[in-house]
């Protein structure tokens, strides 16, 4: 019997794929404006088609910033199951869109290599407890989970695109200890990590997290593509710029933090972040004047607005392009143990993607190091703006074409790009 | 020369009559009921604003702002102004106002709400200092003020004017809901929620306004904001809202668990009872009937009763009927316990398969009985006996309640059962009550074709005895004789065997595979694929998700069964 019902799923996958057979060089348009069914996974479709082999190209600013993939019998049947709307385009009207492109501030990028794709995250840590991961579960996309081990072990080679989350490279656990130094969650996360530093032959956990984050930062260096979120962002730098300091507070490494600590970092070997001033009270949860929200400091903690995309020339600029297309330019701004990041710490060649009109503080930002590249993006999640610890995971069904997560898939999917030359 | 109306003077006008509402909802109780007592010019100054004539409302609310200031004429006056978009000429009588009666806290308030209203933030604060240095002991100055800016969503300078009430009054106990409203702002959930704790225990007709500032509180703090509001003693404000917030996050068991240990009294029956109509409607019946039930104990009305004995029917309570609204009661006479009662008692009497006593009731009172009261309890009873499976008895039911019931519903199921399906077809069309079986008999029978069908007649007779294991092989068997209804056949079968996927299966399988084109076959593959997975068989599951999604593009269901196939791949979290 289940013989028939398999006879009968290839009668179907085949007069599904039959009219394609027939319209070859046919291409199919992924289109990413309204018209799309469900964004987010369009953004699995594509890496998938490029993981088979596919060419693919990214039209920036065309239809919200639209997919052109070749018409397949296998992209067909996966946009089919997945909800995805798509386009069949023909010579003839691939011509006139390449004629409107070129028009318009819109270019065509060929996406040729899917990226090999770390996740920095806890070996136990569920897909859930991370926007980045979340994405990437509900896209389709494959990662692979690597932690302090690993990036000992210099596993960081492997890959081409890392992502880090709300891991806080200082070694201070965010400082949760503040709120949840009970928790049973709290305890064994501490207990963890200094099981881990021992293993590794580190005397505390700062030491272990600040060796990880220099092998990040030289990671980068080599040309590889880094995306941060949330507190990882900004402990990152701390960590970086504090490689030689004692940046952790006594209940971390047994020892208070330097007194001197802000004059004493180095930021000139930082990626995004300089001039920051440090927060030395162990009792304050924060860890730096580079958030501009501090959500979990009562007396300074700053309510959400929206933030603005910024427009770039695509033709010109393809790369900041890419990671700001959407087919929404303003967007419901959402907490994080960093949620933003104050215009006074930026460097000057950090390249700002989104902000918050009249706020002193940005929201996205990019820039180059080495010959890799680094983009920030503040919050923790985009469909949960309060997200408190304990709150149920984000059902990304729920959201198939949330912009936010759309700024997500657009950073995994940009190291895919093949570069071209600039046209000036 | 006409003035300009401004762009916003309608949001103007919704926020003016949303805070004279909220705010001064005692003042406005007050003024209305002096209205009687207003200056004739007053009243018709009201009526000419009811009528949407507000200028000429204006004038005279003007007027009596200069003669005889009233607050209905004051209020009156910032109604129609907000109105026509003139808030700003409001500003000079309210200043003359507030030089004669400088301690009068209405004029205050409209005057900062005014100042607000216009934007004009720097006379705003002025006014409020202003306020605060001619009633410095005065509590009503930082209330209002701090309302505002909470409304204007600047929440660290709303609590800078708390916390300098509370140094100028020694305490927060007059600002309380200032407090608990600026806290529910900031997003400390738990300091809210003990606010609002002591805020309502003088203030209960608040809590519907504390249970919507506390909504969007996040999973993780819950517990406490529901620790806070339940702490001892029990008083019924803080218990009111937290029963309003346990239903906004649907755990209606928990509203009503928050309700229930307040101590019996009148006001408190009116609550219970006002919580068990909220949960009927929403057809939670269990908290229903715990609602009434308790409400019955402190206060006893025959609609009450009526209620709890009907809440009892829904969730099977059936001996409890019989007390809660006993035939012999002294508080309705015959004919409303005929009307009221009675029907009650059959329901109740049918449920419990007791055809004969129910039978014996409606001859008791059948000399307080209309002919469409008995030919409905007649068919209740009928279906009674159908259910005991005696179908003469049921017909003779019928018989002796005339040439109607004869006609009806009840007697449309009879012939259902004999399998005489034209009759069938024609007595259950006109139903006046709409239910699940009523609706699957006609779905069958709209597409079976011929008028005779024994087999099929089992299979609901079956169904209507309560003996689903019968009646699905006895609707597979009828597949076999009625092709032409073959699929929605075996569906019926396949979900009675709903708690039984291992015999489900066989017969989904059978209708994907025999009927792949007809409607049920997608219900049937997405059923089987959710069975499969619950028995771990992720790749069987998903092979039959894709199947349906790939077969049946334009199916109803894909949605769901996206929904399925993303759960069996794990690409949304479990159990979400």
């Amino acid at each position: 019997m289940f013989q028939t019902f398999l006879r009968r799923t290839a009668i179907a996958a085949f007069a599904l794929v039959l009219p394609l057979s027939t319209a070859r060089g046919q291409r199919l348009l992924i289109p990413m404006d309204d018209g799309q069914t469900n964004h987010l996974k369009a953004y699995g479709l594509t890496y998938n088609a490029m993981k088979t082999g596919l060419q693919a190209e990214w039209l920036l600013n065309y239809r919200g910033g639209s997919f052109l993939l070749p018409d397949a019998p296998e992209i067909r049947r996966r946009a089919a199951l997945d909800g995805i709307a798509t386009e069949p385009v023909n010579d003839g009207q691939l011509a006139a869109l390449r004629k409107e492109m070129a028009g318009g501030n819109m270019e065509s990028v060929p996406l040729e290599k899917a990226p090999r794709i770390a996740v920095y995250t806890p070996p136990d840590q569920q897909p859930w407890d991370d926007a980045v991961t979340l994405a990437l579960k509900y896209a389709g996309i494959e990662y692979t989970p690597i932690y302090d081990e690993q990036v000992e072990q210099g596993d960081l080679v492997k890959y081409d695109w890392l992502h880090l989350h709300h891991e806080d490279f200082t070694g201070q656990f965010n400082k949760f200890q503040l709120g949840y130094r009970d928790a049973p969650w709290f305890r064994e996360m501490v207990a963890k990590n200094a099981a881990m530093a021992k293993q590794l032959g580190y005397a505390s956990v700062p030491g272990l997290k600040k060796d990880v984050a220099e092998r990040i930062r030289a990671f980068v260096e080599r040309g590889g593509f880094l995306f941060a979120m949330c507190g990882a962002t900004e402990t990152l730098e701390l960590a970086i710029a504090g490689h030689d300091v004692d940046i952790a507070g006594e209940f971390a490494d047994g020892s208070p933090m330097d007194p001197d600590a802000d004059a004493k970092m180095n930021w000139k070997r930082a990626l995004a972040f300089k001039d920051v001033h440090l927060e030395h009270s162990p009792f304050v949860n924060s860890m730096s004047d580079i958030d501009g929200h501090q959500v979990n400091v009562p007396g300074r903690r700053q309510p959400l607005g929206t933030f603005t995309l910024f427009n770039f020339s695509a033709k010109f600029d393809p790369v900041p392009s890419m990671l700001v297309q959407d087919h929404r330019s303003v967007i419901n701004d959402y907490y994080g143990v960093t949620t933003s990041f104050t215009k006074a710490t930026l460097k000057p060649g950090d390249v700002v993607l989104a902000t918050e009109e009249g706020a002193p503080w940005v929201k996205y930002i990019h820039g180059d190091y080495g010959k890799g590249t680094w983009t920030f993006l503040g919050g923790h999640d985009p469909e949960d703006p309060q997200h408190a610890i304990g709150n149920p995971p984000t059902d990304l069904s729920l959201h198939k074409s949330s912009p936010g997560y759309r700024l997500i898939l657009n950073n995994v999917l940009f190291p895919a790009a093949k570069k071209k030359p600039l046209k000036t | 020369m006409r003035r300009p109306r401004r762009p916003d003077a309608g949001a103007v006008r919704a926020l003016v009559v949303a805070l004279v509402i909220v705010i001064l909802a005692p003042a406005v109780a007050r003024s209305v009921l002096r209205a009687q007592e207003e200056r004739p010019n007053v009243v018709r100054a009201l009526e000419l604003e009811n009528d949407g004539k507000y200028r000429e409302a204006a004038v005279l609310f003007r007027g009596e702002v200069h003669v005889a200031p009233s607050p209905n004429a004051v209020l009156g006056l910032e109604r129609v102004y907000a109105e026509l978009g003139m808030s700003d000429s409001l500003l000079a009588p309210l200043d003359t106002l507030i030089a004669q009666f400088p301690r009068e806290s209405l004029y205050r308030t409209v005057q900062l709400r005014t100042l607000q209203i216009l934007r004009r933030d720097d006379p705003l604060r002025e006014a409020f200092e202003r306020w605060v240095r001619a009633v410095p002991r005065d509590a009503a100055p930082y209330r209002e003020y701090a309302r505002l800016l909470i409304q204007l969503g600047r929440p660290a300078t709303a609590d800078s004017i708390v916390a300098r009430g509370r140094l100028a009054l020694g305490s927060l106990r007059d600002l309380e809901y200032e407090n608990a409203q600026l806290r529910a702002a900031m997003g400390e959930w738990v300091a809210s929620a003990q606010s609002w704790r002591r805020a309502l225990v003088e203030a209960p007709h608040l809590a519907m306004a504390a249970s919507f500032a506390l909504a969007p509180a996040p999973q993780g703090v819950r517990d406490s904001v529901r620790t806070a509001l339940a702490s001892l003693p029990v008083d019924a404000g803080p218990r009111r809202a937290l029963a309003e917030l346990e239903l906004t996050w649907n755990r209606p068991q928990q509203a009503w668990d928050a309700l229930r240990v307040l101590r019996p009294d009148t006001s408190v029956a009116t609550v219970w009872e006002e919580f068990g109509a909220r949960a009927a409607t929403e057809e939670r019946w269990s908290i229903a009937h715990d609602a009434f039930v308790a409400a019955l104990a402190v206060r006893r009305s025959p609609g009450l009763a009526a209620n709890a004995a009907n809440a009892a029917l829904r969730v099977g309570a059936l001996s409890d009927v019989f007390t809660l609204v006993p035939l012999d009661s002294h508080e309705l006479d015959s004919s409303h316990v005929a009307r009221e009662y009675l029907p009650l008692h059959v329901a109740a009497l049918v449920r419990l398969h007791r055809g004969a006593d129910a039978d014996a009731l409606i001859a008791r009172y059948d000399r307080f009985l209309v002919p469409a009261q008995r030919m409905r309890l007649a068919q209740q009873t009928a279906m009674a006996w159908v259910r005991a499976g005696d179908l003469s008895r049921a017909r003779t039911a019928l018989h002796a309640a005339g040439p109607e019931a004869d006609s009806s519903e009840a007697a449309g199921w009879l012939a259902l059962y004999d399998g005489r399906l034209g009759a069938a077809r024609r007595l259950l069309r006109g139903s006046p009550s709409p239910s699940a079986d009523l609706a699957l008999a006609m779905g069958l029978l709209a597409r079976a074709t011929g008028d005779s069908a024994p087999q099929l007649g089992a299979a609901f007779l079956a169904l209507a005895r309560g003996d689903s294991a019968v009646a699905a092989a006895q609707f597979v068997e009828s597949a076999t004789e009625h092709p032409e209804v073959a699929s929605a056949l075996l569906l019926t079968a396949a979900r009675l065997h709903a708690s039984h996927p291992a015999e489900a299966i066989p017969v989904w399988q059978r209708i994907v595979t025999e009927h792949p084109d007809a409607p049920e076959a997608a219900e049937s593959e997405l059923e089987w694929a959710r069975a499969l997975r619950a028995r771990g068989d992720t790749a069987g599951a998903a092979a039959h998700l894709e199947h349906l999604i790939l077969s049946a593009p334009q199916s109803a269901l894909l949605p769901q069964a996206r929904r399925e196939l993303e759960l069996v791949r794990g690409a949304v979290p479990p159990g979400s």
